[in-house]
């Protein structure tokens, strides 16, 4: 017991040191200077943009719905590259696909993805984000987060590739799932049967239906 | 018989505290580094030359879940939509009753109820896997939280002492030694599975209180039942945002499952 508080002390104090530092390490810096540099800060700057958004008491209640979303969807779309995730989402299937065929889909993917995206950002209630490390190697990174919902932890792995002097997001991993792994999955068990076209329809059919969920 | 097995396992609990004691300093230690990593970001960028195997795998390691054979796919898929229905017509307008009864504060501590019983398990699959510190971890966790943690209802051990748990079950064990997952399997009530971890949650109930206890059948679906409810209760509206967004959700959900199971084999 007494060797377990005096741990606790000692951790108590490594932390308040640690937090100096930091605090210290930020003003030092004066913030936004080099944000975009790092892919994880890069990314944190999106999600507090935001958070800001979905905490607006202006942008508040259900009339307010589509403005919100407009605007979290602007922002989203500057963060991922979804392009090149609906070219990773078809797999093999992408290479036969004439340019105006790639640009329809790349069109409803996109849509697909916003809508499942929007679709959870809407159940947004003050959850805690918290950012715990960054890979980089030359133009790709690996961003480990976590979400704090309910009591638990989730995890949320963004893989990122830099493109024009922007990191942007092309894969995300929740609780291990991968986002773009998981839609080739889905893809693949429609193309199999119905060929390009059908995935096409079963898209456009798909994102025609009344919203989601609650 | 029962009695000298729960005499047995007493025993090697007794063992393990005493193990976890040496511990149990320096983890409080670790832990503290641990919940600084979110604040220091600045400082937590790993962008020199840290991982060089990471580089080679990187592409590799991101995407290399395999798909898993479905000999039993028109069951399977049967039992899908069987089990859609079951949500969309009974567990999820329960669920929101049951929501609109119980403050959700109430809901995390069942959860954690819930989840307590299966620390038994989760320190038996540590040792089986030969994670001895994480093995008495659980137990430790098990015994202040059924105890300084009102019978699980709390998270004690987690949130003062900052042990957490290890998600283990006997069907990760039996990957540990390389046990592949066969096939898949969409059981009626319990949702995705593949034989290997379906064999998993068969041995994982021999080390439930529920079944330790010899509690009667309808106890035991009635703990089950009620464990469902709450679960749904804490997540409503995630199953539907994910099949909704799927094209064909039976595949999505099993690749999902795949996937999450492999992260929790690999200990990601």
């Amino acid at each position: 017991m007494v060797v377990m508080r005096k741990s606790m002390l000692q951790s108590i104090i490594l932390l308040v040191v640690l937090l100096l530092t930091v605090s210290v390490f930020t003003i030092a810096t004066g913030g936004s200077a080099s944000a975009t540099e790092k892919p994880m800060d890069q990314l944190q700057v999106a999600v507090d943009d935001i958070l800001k958004i979905l905490q607006s008491a202006e942008l508040k209640g259900p009339e307010k719905k589509d403005e919100r979303h407009q605007l979290v969807l602007n922002i989203v779309a500057d963060m991922f590259d979804f392009r090149e995730m609906a070219r990773s989402s078809l797999g093999q299937s992408w290479n036969t696909l004439t340019p105006e065929e790639k640009d329809t889909f790349v069109g409803l993917f996109t849509t697909l993805v916003e809508q499942r995206y929007i679709g959870k950002i809407d159940s947004y209630n003050n959850q805690k984000v918290v950012y715990k490390k960054q890979l980089v190697k030359g133009d790709k990174a690996m961003v480990y987060t976590a979400i704090i919902d309910k009591d638990l932890e989730i995890p949320i792995v963004y893989r990122l590739a830099k493109n024009k002097g922007k990191w942007l997001i092309n894969d995300l991993k929740i609780e291990n799932v991968s986002l773009i792994v998981n839609y080739r999955r889905d893809f693949d068990s429609i193309i199999r049967k119905e060929q390009f076209a059908g995935l096409v329809e079963k898209i456009s059919k798909q994102l025609e239906k009344p919203e989601a969920s609650n | 018989m029962k009695r000298s097995f729960i005499l047995q396992a007493g025993c090697i609990v007794s063992l393990l505290i005493t193990t976890s004691h040496v511990w149990a300093g320096d983890a409080a230690d670790f832990s503290a580094a641990a919940e600084a990593v979110p604040l220091s970001v600045q400082a937590a960028g790993a962008d020199g030359s840290e991982d060089d195997a990471w580089e080679e795998n990187w592409e590799n390691e991101w995407e290399s879940t395999d798909t898993i054979a479905d000999p039993l796919e028109p069951l399977n898929r049967f039992f899908f939509h069987f089990n859609d229905k079951l949500y969309y017509w009974v567990l999820k307008p329960v669920a929101r009753v049951y929501a609109g009864f119980f403050a959700e504060e109430l809901q995390i501590s069942i959860r954690n109820f819930y989840d307590n019983l299966r620390a038994p398990a989760r320190a038996v699959n540590c040792l089986l896997q030969g994670r001895v510190r994480d093995s008495s971890e659980e137990v430790v966790r098990f015994a202040l939280n059924s105890t300084v943690g009102i019978i699980g209802l709390g998270d004690f051990a987690r949130d003062v002492l900052d042990l957490h748990s290890s998600d283990e079950d006997f069907g990760q064990t039996l990957a540990h030694y390389g046990a592949g997952g066969l096939f898949y399997i969409n059981w009626p009530f319990l949702g995705p599975s593949n034989f290997r971890d379906s064999l998993g949650m068969f041995g994982d109930a021999f080390v439930h209180p529920i079944i330790l206890l010899d509690a009667g059948w309808e106890v035991t679906i009635g703990a089950w039942t009620l464990e469902r409810v709450n679960y749904t209760a804490l997540t409503l509206g995630d199953y539907e945002l994910f099949t909704e967004t799927a094209l064909d959700p039976y595949a999505a959900v099993k690749d999902a499952y795949q996937q999450y199971r492999k992260g929790l084999i690999e200990n990601k």
